[in-house]
């Protein structure tokens, strides 16, 4: 990707600086080269407040998942179970 | 009414998340949950001869794993407990005979002191199912497990753009699913 060489990105670009930026990956260049193109663009200023209202919404959940130990204990049972009977 | 089928050997990828989620907010203990939600598929497996495909199998493991819960908080018997046990609970049915008439569609809210923002878990974790398997797997680890973009890439041996594709994707999905309701 040659984002260096130039102030303005296309879309898609403008939409991985955005996900990026969702787990502060983003760099300050590309957060700012995002921030011009959203300017203009209509359809990223949609993607990139859907995106930030996502991040919010995640963190508020407070979601707890199971780790793929815990997974395959359970896979373990159940094949055990069936084979059993 | 469409028959839902029932399929044991997919309930751990389809629903321990879900499970998972709605019993650590109640019993707030992870050694707890896990070994409730093993309960919860042996007593599914005994009882599978009453699933007759009209609830969903997820709103079916649901019921039992609730009255894993209660039977929990009767045993250990503790004050939070004791707040938390107006569930809707049908005393009379027998242990491994669950009947799909006990199986409400929706969770029951009369427990008070539920997570507030169970509902928003719920939401999310319905709309991850939409995900395909690789997606829901690396936007976990990543959002909600925190890992290092390059501790995923080396798992799943992918690049980090093919990481951000992933994510994109899972990210956009997500953000449609969940449009309606939450934006
Ligand atoms: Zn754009």
């Amino acid at each position: 990707m040659n984002n260096k060489k130039t102030l303005f990105i296309d879309c898609s670009e403008a939409a991985y600086c955005c996900d990026k930026k969702q787990y502060n990956e983003a760099s300050l260049p590309e957060k700012l080269k995002m921030l011009l193109h959203l300017v203009f663009c209509k359809r990223c200023r949609k993607y990139s407040s859907h995106n930030n209202r996502l991040t919010e919404l995640m963190e508020k959940s407070n979601i707890k998942t199971c780790t793929e130990d815990e997974k395959k204990v359970w896979k373990e049972g159940i094949k055990k179970e069936l084979t059993d009977k | 009414m469409s028959i839902n089928k029932i399929d044991p050997n997919k309930w751990v990828d389809k629903y321990s998340d879900y499970l998972f989620n709605f019993t650590i907010v109640r019993v707030n203990d992870r050694e707890v949950a896990h070994d409730l939600i093993s309960e919860t598929f042996l007593a599914g497996l005994k009882s599978m001869k009453n699933f007759k495909g009209e609830a969903t199998e997820r709103t079916w493991l649901i019921s039992i794993l609730k009255r894993k819960i209660i039977d929990h908080y009767r045993k250990t018997n503790s004050r939070k407990g004791k707040a938390e046990i107006k569930i809707q609970y049908n005393d009379d049915s027998n242990e491994g005979d669950w009947l799909e008439e006990n199986a409400p569609d929706r969770f029951d809210k009369t427990a008070e002191d539920v997570m507030e923002n169970e509902e928003l878990g719920i939401a999310i974790l319905e709309c991850m199912e939409h995900l395909t398997e690789k997606q829901a797997k690396i936007f976990k680890m990543k959002t909600i497990d925190g890992f290092e973009t390059e501790a995923i890439c080396n798992e799943f041996d992918i690049t980090p753009s093919n990481l951000w594709v992933i994510i994109h994707r899972a990210r956009t999905t997500l953000a449609q699913c969940l449009e309606k309701n939450w934006f």
